[in-house]
């Protein structure tokens, strides 16, 4: 009963602040507010009855909206990241522009809310469409000749992904003879075309999910963002592809090897590739985004691997959830420290150090993080021998090397903070804003639905064999960090601790 | 007479009655006028409505007499009739009050506003139209009554524009009424009919038929701009704003959409049409005329040149549309006939407040607008998105509609000119956005001037503001039964059958 008013709110309550925006006198109310436009959502994802469908047969071409458990998590990770990301714009921002940013931000939300809630395929489409290009807004926003060509490159790639999505979806819908997500996939299964309909979602979808040779905007448009919007951008809307995805293409249909060894090859060029790449940055925001295509590329994996096994489809699909909200916490965390000050007084700065790495050691899984929850969960659902398909025997090598690269980035992206990084009072929201998102990705996410389900036991139980697991990658990774760091002469300062 | 003959007498009347009386009026009667334009449009919205409720029922609205033997006069109001009058009906009422804003101060009004209510009477009359004969009537009579609006403004431009409009159109108009004679020669009066006259034709009359068809689309292509007959269009965009909204958006080149619709539907049928080969061909043209007008339109730096190209591209759709034979694909097109019209008046609307506020006639004075007037700015906004067919927007539908229609019936070719098209409207609409809203203003707009209370005159705002309103509503409320998509869905069918 509740379900209605919680769904209808989370998608309605950022467009009706778009009123706020009718007056210049309004816009600090509206700072003020941002952080408010995500509440429903999370109330949404926390309490409303998960398979319970809200019916809108006179919406677009009828329209049903709802949610279900890999809906719910997703939707869960979005709200939280964009609440603890407005928390933080609120101090983030100056006036400048400031209307401007605040009706984009809301189109953006409310673009990437809906898609999650949307279980019809013209409500998915059309938040999709919203959150593509009111995004490109914040892209844009700080007006400099870099964000604008970086809002070119994003804008013409997210053109052409959305022409591939809608052929592709027009011709699944056209099969389905449905236009509910859920009837896709079997549909996309029986057609004779079914290999075509697959390459463009995962085109389409790929472009926003940063597959590799889809990504280019990616590394541009993240970073010059202001950086609340950089932190929804990696953290949430990257995934909103990947949903695209889970929901679309016929998992536990049809085994298709081929596309699973494909995805394979995509998810480790992603994983690898991604992280070399991001060695060679020096600006930590543009780290952080080839981090997040590495990350990417790592869930591809199991992307690659659901679409090969029909059977493993189900258990990869909750596992896909978990790791997305582990990174998308994780990684929201990181981009916002990347505008956080040091305090003056040095002794506190050990502190923040830590706490700064902290998200960064548990996207490379250090034990008790959510990092590791999720690394376990990947692991076991990877083991080679449940899978046929030609790639399956290179997994865990490509997990492997994908931690160390994980952690081999991390180093330089503390590295390069630690160049750039001011000392000074912090605006109050923007700590507030900063220590939630810390929270929720330490603490938080233990408590938060699905994300137990990866291990078997809980959390605070490690073997000797998984710690070591764990650790290696680790401890590999910053021996060649600092193996580097006294080949380059020592130079750089490390926080100045 | 019963009311149901009188409803398709009066809703064409209040027209024809507004434009006697303004005629008559002296010209420094502005108020007066005023009342007379919008009391006959609120009037004909009524009456309009009124039919439309009462055909939804299923009831028949109907006059006819006899001219000369053998050719007969009849306005019917079928849903068909009610899609085309209901657009005109509305967007008439939204033109006049931009109209009135607009001329404000401005000589020849009451000239204007007398060819003004010709011109919706006209396009009343070839939307009720029962025959091909009575069509033919008021399709001449909207050529007569548009050109002193399009040379409104009495320039040299303006002149040329016009004899370019009135030399294109009075040939379309001679090749139509060619055809419609031949096709009388050997079968008589034709009324419009849903499902046509030639079912199950002989093999003799085959070719006459064929040959007849391709004249009477030739001579409807005029209006409705398909490649290579497109020429006068944007040329007569020098006509004052709300002549080229009403121009593009409903008169003019829906007329010729709207004949070629009857045409295919009534008068051939469209399984006769298609067994003849001649969709097939209409297709191919169609398709090339959606591509090209998008391709043209990328080079052009006038503002208003830029839509008139984008027309010459969106009206085609309706036209593809016919030509995807299965009812989905057909309904694509006819909602088109309304979308598209919603669409490019918001445009043109807007295109018009730039001109008459701050003097930006070419794109790139346009950096900046955002900023000087931000409500007819989110409204082009809107209409831009959904030509390109973002969704949820009207155009969205459409383009759904059709791809969904085209896969039904094999025609997947239709999927690559959608999306070409799509990628075309991205490629001229999204850089005039992005200097709207996130270019700073280069150069001083050196006509700008202060109108009203808000950023310009409340005549010229509510308009576009309200259009922009329906295009969005189209969309997401398109599976309503009163939505434009309901209103074709109904149609269909009554005229092609489930």
């Amino acid at each position: 009963m509740i379900t209605a008013p919680l769904l209808l709110m989370t998608v309605l309550l950022p467009l009706a602040s778009l009123i706020l925006a009718l007056s210049p006198r309004w816009q600090k109310i509206y700072r003020y507010s941002l952080p408010l436009l995500p509440v429903p959502a999370i109330v949404a994802g926390l309490t409303v009855e998960l398979h319970n469908w809200l019916e809108m047969p006179w919406l677009l071409m009828g329209g049903t909206w709802g949610l279900d458990e890999l809906r719910q998590s997703f939707l869960l990770l979005t709200s939280i990241l964009w609440a603890t990301a407005g928390i933080f714009a609120v101090g983030y921002l100056n006036t400048r522009k400031l209307r401007a940013f605040c009706v984009f931000w809301a189109l953006t939300l409310s673009g990437n809310l809906g898609l999650i809630i949307s279980v019809d395929l013209a409500s998915f489409y059309s938040f999709f469409a919203v959150m593509t290009f009111a995004a490109y807004g914040l892209v844009v926003h700080e007006g400099s000749d870099e964000a604008n060509r970086a809002g070119r490159v994003y804008l013409a790639m997210a053109v052409a992904g959305e022409m591939a999505l809608l052929t592709g979806l027009l011709m699944a819908a056209q099969h389905a003879d449905s236009v509910l997500l859920t009837e896709l996939p079997a549909a996309i299964a029986e057609s004779e075309r079914s290999w075509l309909i697959v390459a463009l979602l995962v085109a389409g979808f790929g472009v926003k999910a940063g597959l590799p040779f889809l990504h280019f905007w990616l590394p541009l448009a993240h970073p010059v963002a202001p950086t609340p919007a950089s932190a929804v951008l990696s953290g949430a809307m990257i995934k909103a592809g990947l949903l695209g995805w889970l929901v679309t293409l016929p998992f536990g249909e049809l085994a298709l090897p081929a596309w699973g060894n494909t995805l394979v090859v995509l998810g480790a060029t992603g994983a690898i590739g991604g992280a070399m790449l991001g060695l060679k940055q020096v600006r930590p925001k543009t780290i952080l985004a080839y981090s997040s295509i590495s990350q990417m590329g790592l869930i591809t994996l199991m992307v690659g691997a659901a679409m090969a096994n029909t059977s493993q489809a189900a258990t990869l699909l909750s596992v896909i959830a978990l790791y997305a909200l582990h990174h998308g916490l994780a990684k929201g965390c990181l981009f916002l420290s990347t505008a956080v000050e040091l305090p003056t007084e040095r002794r506190f700065r050990w502190i923040l150090c830590l706490l700064i790495g902290l998200p960064g050691l548990s996207l490379a899984g250090l034990p008790f993080t959510s990092g590791a929850a999720a690394k376990f969960a990947m692991k076991d659902a990877l083991k080679p021998e449940q899978y046929d398909f030609s790639m399956a025997d290179y997994l865990p090598l490509v997990m492997s090397a994908g931690a160390v690269a994980t952690m081999l980035l991390i180093w330089r992206f503390l590295w390069a903070l630690s160049r750039s990084v001011g000392t000074g009072r912090n605006h109050r929201f923007k700590s507030l804003g900063w220590m939630a998102a810390m929270a929720c990705s330490m603490v938080a996410f233990w408590f938060l639905p699905g994300a137990g389900s990866g291990t078997g036991h809980a959390w605070f139980v490690l073997t000797p064999s998984e710690s070591w697991s764990l650790i290696w990658p680790i401890m590999l990774a910053t021996g060649i960090a600092v193996a580097w760091w006294i080949a380059r002469g020592r130079n750089g300062s490390w926080f100045q601790c | 007479m019963t009311a149901s003959a009188l409803l398709p007498v009066f809703a064409l009347m209040t027209s024809l009655t507004a434009a006697i009386i303004i005629f008559t009026l002296p010209e420094q009667k502005h108020r007066l006028r005023t009342v007379v334009n919008l009391t006959a449009a609120l009037l004909k919205l009524l009456l309009v409505g009124l039919m439309i409720w009462g055909v939804f029922q299923g009831r028949e609205y109907g006059v006819s007499f006899t001219m000369v033997p053998g050719v007969d006069f009849v306005l019917r109001a079928d849903a068909l009739a009610m899609l085309f009058a209901g657009l005109s009906a509305a967007l008439w009422l939204l033109t006049t009050v931009y109209a009135v804003g607009y001329l404000e101060g401005s000589p020849n009004r009451s000239r204007f506003f007398g060819f003004f209510s010709l011109c919706v009477a006209s396009t009343m009359g070839i939307a009720l139209a029962g025959n091909l004969f009575t069509f033919f009537l008021f399709y001449e009579m909207l050529t007569l009554s548009t050109y002193p609006l399009v040379v409104h403004r009495g320039t040299q431009q303006a002149l040329r524009a016009g004899r370019t409009y009135i030399i294109y159109t009075l040939t379309g108009g001679a090749v139509l009424l060619l055809g419609i004679s031949l096709l009388h020669s050997f079968a008589g009066d034709l009324p419009f009919r849903p499902g046509g006259h030639f079912a199950g034709i002989g093999p003799d009359l085959q070719a006459p038929l064929s040959i007849v068809f391709v004249i009477l689309i030739a001579g409807l292509g005029v209006k409705a701009a398909i490649v290579p007959l497109h020429g006068w269009l944007p040329t007569a965009m020098v006509a004052p704003a709300p002549v080229s909204a009403l121009l593009h958006a409903v008169a003019v080149v829906k007329a010729g959409a709207f004949g070629i619709v009857r045409v295919v539907f009534e008068i051939y049928g469209l399984e006769t049409a298609n067994a003849l080969g001649l969709l097939s061909g209409l297709a191919a043209i169609a398709a090339f005329t959606i591509v090209y007008g998008s391709v043209r339109a990328l080079s052009q730096s006038d503002l208003k040149r830029r839509l008139a190209f984008s027309t010459v591209s969106q009206v085609s759709y309706i036209i593809l549309g016919l030509c995807l034979l299965g009812p989905v694909g057909v309904a694509g097109g006819l909602v088109h006939l309304v979308h598209q019209g919603v669409m490019k008046i918001t445009l043109f609307f807007c295109a018009g407040n730039y001109a008459e506020t701050l003097g930006i006639h070419r794109i790139d004075e346009l950096d900046g607008a955002g900023r000087r007037m931000p409500a007819t700015s989110v409204a082009f906004t809107l209409a831009a998105f959904g030509m390109i067919g973002t969704p949820p927007l009207a155009g969205f539908i459409t383009k759904w509609t059709m791809g969904t229609g085209a896969l039904a019936t094999g025609m997947d070719w239709v999927i690559a000119v959608l999306v070409v098209s799509s990628l075309l409207n991205a490629a001229y609409f999204l850089p005039v956005l992005n200097r709207i809203w996130f270019r700073e203003q280069k150069d001083p707009w050196t006509e700008e001037r202060q109108w009203g209370r808000f950023e310009t005159s409340a005549w010229l705002l509510w308009p576009p503001l309200v259009t922009a309103a329906f295009l969005v509503l189209a969309g997401v409320l398109a599976s309503a039964s009163f939505s434009p998509l309901g209103w074709v869905e109904l149609i269909v069918a009554r005229e092609v059958g489930p």
